[in-house]
């Protein structure tokens, strides 16, 4: 069953659940978080940081858990992967992580 | 007469608001001394205040301005609060014996304070100094907050009762909270104890002039802060707010704080169109004040916020980005990120809160009422004494 046939797919965008398409995602949702900033330049790969590379705050992830919430709906839990981070995890959290997270979600509820 | 110990760490905003309460209370005829760091209480407290010295750290808290996020989080509680903690306790516990208080007052973050009062059984009273400790900030985070227990349970064993369980930042006997609903919103609060007196505004010791005649009534006069414990972070944040300030200058006089002399390195020198200060008595000058530019610092928010002053809101770390966070909920001010603003956008943000239209100002008015009716060091006394009151009454019926 593919996503298009069960309708999830949103007007923006239909939901790749690749790993490319899936940063691409969200590259651009950090883009729309960043900008209201001022850091408008950054470049997001697999490898950037949120919190040094972006200078994420704590507060500005509960931000962004809602806009995947809004793209993804149920099938990706932000909050769940976030709490079951020890702090040297989350001081390091990649971009890249994240992703793989997603991905993972997506193709979980895919095979149910 | 009960005899109040009041525990600070040695960082101004934790200590200045409990100035005026010590004040209150000594006024109504308590006795008020103080456990910390002698130098700096007694100058901000007056010369002649009790002071039991502690132990202090060799080095203040100084941190570069990459230092953010998680990051600095671990850093504040690993590297500062967590050994201070250690360091104070005999010299909490000496005091306690020397002087023999009925109620301790202890701020959130001076650990000590509550754990050998703990050990002594002595009530003891939470003075909070930042809205962002009382909104459960670790409460998506449970494997930072077990880490954080973790400390805790290894300082209450050395320092504390191990009979105890409730955790050090929020006492069951009550817990003053120099904030108010203007920020917290309707967050539930950590106890039923809790009691949010707003900013406690009172008068601090003079320690230099202000030319309040350089004041031009012509201009909308506009403030930049990075507050007391930021000193060594803002070099390249206050050059820009100065050149934006000065972008300005036809409509706004910029006064511009900096302690640590950081724009004398400025390219071209600072222009004439703005003041720099090495320190300003920021509550004299607040009533002049149209905006606040700061790092989001509780205390700074507070009292702009208490005089109707809209702000721009350039969080660094710690408890700064969620109390930016709320200011911005309250509609009294413009987020901005510190380590990347340009003078451009700051000037934008500076012209947004000024502009009426924009409605900072009224909220920043609204938020005004809300602390000025919250009671200050008044309530804070207020609420002391009952705590006081009522451990008189338990020891008088047992």
């Amino acid at each position: 069953m593919t996503t298009d046939a069960t309708g999830f797919a949103t007007a923006k965008s239909p939901l790749g659940t690749d790993a490319g398409a899936v940063l691409a995602d969200i590259a651009g949702m950090l883009r729309e978080l960043l900008e209201e900033y001022g850091l408008d330049d950054a470049e997001i790969t697999r490898e950037t940081t949120f919190h040094e590379d972006l200078e994420l705050e704590s507060i500005d992830l509960v931000a962004l858990s809602g806009t995947l919430r809004e793209h993804y709906g149920n099938r990706v839990n932000f909050a769940e992967f976030v709490a079951d981070l020890e702090l040297d995890q989350i001081i390091e959290l990649t971009v890249g992580q994240l992703v793989d997270h997603v991905v993972a979600s997506l193709r979980a509820t895919e095979a149910s | 007469m009960t005899r109040f110990l009041f525990v600070v760490p040695p960082l101004v905003g934790h200590t200045n608001p409990l100035v005026g309460v010590a004040d209150e209370l000594t006024r109504r005829g308590h006795r008020v001394a103080w456990a910390g760091y002698p130098d700096q209480i007694r100058r901000l407290a007056g010369e002649d205040t009790e002071v039991f010295e502690t132990q202090m750290p060799d080095a203040g808290l100084t941190r570069g301005p990459k230092l953010t996020g998680p990051a600095a989080f671990q850093f504040l509680w690993e590297e500062f609060f967590f050994p201070l903690a250690g360091l104070m306790a005999p010299g909490v516990d000496a005091a306690v014996r020397e002087f023999g208080p009925d109620v301790i007052v202890s701020d959130q973050h001076a650990v000590a304070g509550a754990l050998v009062a703990e050990r002594h059984g002595i009530p003891y009273v939470t003075s909070v100094t930042t809205s962002a400790e009382l909104t459960d900030p670790l409460s998506s985070m449970p494997k930072v907050e077990a880490w954080l227990q973790g400390l805790f349970r290894s300082l209450r064993e050395q320092f504390g009762d191990p009979e105890h369980s409730t955790d050090p930042r929020y006492s069951p006997h009550g817990i003053v909270a120099f904030t108010g609903r203007a920020l917290l919103g309707d967050t539930p609060l950590p106890n039923d104890h809790v009691q949010l007196v707003g900013p406690a505004i009172a008068p601090r010791a003079a320690q230099s002039g202000f030319p309040f005649a350089e004041l031009d009534p012509q201009r909308r006069k506009v403030l930049v802060t990075l507050g007391t414990a930021n000193v060594d972070a803002g070099e390249r944040f206050l050059g820009e707010a100065v050149t934006a300030l000065d972008g300005l200058r036809e409509t706004v006089q910029g006064i511009v704080v900096d302690p640590g002399g950081l724009l004398a390195e400025r390219p071209g020198g600072i222009p004439s169109s703005v003041l720099v200060r090495e320190y300003v008595p920021q509550l004299d000058l607040l009533p002049h004040l149209d905006a606040v530019v700061c790092h989001g610092g509780h205390n700074t928010v507070c009292e702009s916020l208490y005089h109707g002053v809209p702000l721009v809101l350039a969080p660094i770390r710690d408890d700064q980005p969620i109390v930016s966070g709320q200011v911005v909920d309250a509609g009294a001010g413009i987020r901005v990120r510190f380590n990347r603003v340009d003078a451009p956008r700051l000037a934008k943000a500076i012209e947004s809160v000024l502009d009426p239209s924009e409605g900072y100002k009224a909220a920043a008015e609204a938020a005004a009422g809300s602390f000025r009716s919250a009671g200050g060091v008044t309530a804070a006394a207020d609420h002391l004494d009952s705590v006081a009151a009522r451990t008189a009454n338990v020891q008088a019926a047992g």
